[in-house]
């Protein structure tokens, strides 16, 4: 049987998260390619609904890396971010989807290392998840 | 226990305390919300936890109270309101929905059979005038369902019960709270207008969500229904939620701001947030 390759759609905001990509692209870290990065100008702009519609259009899971708290280049973006986020997994997981196929994480633009590490986690986490059951609604 | 609530609401209008109520009339056995002006009139004033009050008009998309106040600034409405009613108003004051400095609340509690039939845990106003205070259903058997599936089984329920949805809109023309002039369900980004079956589960997780924070539980979604999705289970859970992450409560004080509006401030959740599972 052929290996499951997960699709997994990428939030990452411009002024940390992305930035933490770029480095771990530029130190040459190895990741799994199954990876999909949107550039959002903060994770304050992830609307909810942006995830459903990830989930709906095929998606396996969905990362949202943001500035560390504290860190936001618009002040509070991420704090907004974080509430959201965790009402969403609570909604998620009362529709039947698993919450675990949503990740938020803090990367900051110096943390190229961490990014790998955290994309890397998800990746292998996703892949013992399975095939994300919305997926067949949509194909 | 209806005479009682004519008697106060006529005394408030001859008295001057109010310039019009806002209630619930009977006309030819048809319930509707309704202006009363005149003492006469407060005759066919009737109570039912069946008919929302305060739902938005359309295309105005504004509630009734504040049609009136915008018209009317300085005339005062007395409104005749169930517990639910209250918290709506409450919630309705805080999104600068309606002005409640010019509202006085007539506060009407529900008897024991009308709260278990809309399976409401807090069947009565803050601002009790008439009627006694019965205590609320506090168990609450469709959530306890849910809860006991596993993600596949809670999956296939609504993947079920989603699919019987007309998109009517009926849910969220009977809301409250739902007073946004551009409705995401009526965005053709998240969802085409006319066709069926809705977006599974993306139609009806955008009024889930965007009620996290403003859910009154009334219960006007799951009543207006027309397919009887269970739409309320969810709602509550997440008021639930909501309040056991953030310690709000909808509907609760005008004074007190959504989470969702403010930063973490100097109490900062935990890192790491539980999933409900």
């Amino acid at each position: 049987m052929k290996e499951f390759t997960p699709k997994i759609i990428g939030f990452c905001c411009n002024w940390c998260a992305y930035a933490g990509a770029d480095l771990a692209g530029v130190s040459r870290l190895q990741m799994p390619p199954d990876f999909r990065m949107i550039r959002v100008m903060c994770s304050g702009t992830i609307d909810p609904l942006f995830v459903m519609e990830a989930f709906q259009k095929g998606a396996d899971g969905v990362f949202i890396g943001g500035c560390h708290i504290g860190d936001c280049h618009y002040q509070s973006g991420n704090h907004r971010t974080k509430k959201r986020v965790a009402i969403l997994k609570r909604i998620l997981s009362y529709l039947g989807i698993n919450p675990r196929r949503v990740r938020l994480e803090w990367v900051s633009a110096a943390e190229g290392q961490k990014f790998a590490q955290v994309v890397t986690d998800f990746i292998v986490e996703i892949k013992k998840l399975g095939p994300s059951p919305l997926r067949r609604l949509d194909v | 226990m209806i005479g009682k609530v004519q008697e106060l609401a006529k005394q408030y209008l001859t008295s001057g305390k109010v310039g019009a109520i806002f209630g619930l009339r009977e006309n030819n056995g048809h319930i509707a919300p309704h202006i009363f002006k005149e003492v006469e009139e407060l005759d066919s004033l009737v109570i039912s936890p069946k008919y929302p009050l305060f739902y938005t008009c359309r295309p105005s998309k504004k509630n009734i109270p504040r049609l009136l106040q915008e018209k009317y600034p300085e005339i005062k409405v007395g409104v005749v309101a169930k517990g639910c009613d209250e918290r709506a108003l409450i919630e309705l004051a805080k999104r600068d929905q309606v002005d409640i400095k010019n509202i006085e609340i007539l506060g009407v509690a529900c008897t024991k059979e009308e709260a278990v039939e809309c399976k409401c845990s807090k069947p009565y106003p803050y601002n009790l005038l008439i009627g006694e205070r019965v205590e609320g259903v506090s168990e609450d058997k469709d959530a306890e369902d849910l809860l006991k599936k596993g993600l596949p089984e809670r999956l296939a329920f609504w993947q079920y019960q989603l699919s019987k949805c007309i998109k009517c809109y009926g849910c969220r023309n009977a809301c409250p709270l739902c007073f946004c002039k551009d409705c995401a369900l009526e965005q053709e980004l998240w969802s085409k207008r006319g066709e069926l079956p809705p977006e599974i589960p993306v139609f009806h997780f955008i009024r889930f969500y965007h009620l996290a924070d403003r859910c009154i539980e009334c219960g006007e979604c799951e009543k207006a229904c027309p397919m009887d999705i269970p739409l309320l289970t969810i709602s509550k859970q997440v008021r639930k939620d909501v309040k056991e992450l953030f310690d709000y409560e909808a509907g609760l004080d005008v004074g007190q701001e959504s989470p969702l509006l403010t930063t973490l401030d100097e109490t900062p959740m935990g890192e790491t947030i539980s999933d409900g599972v």
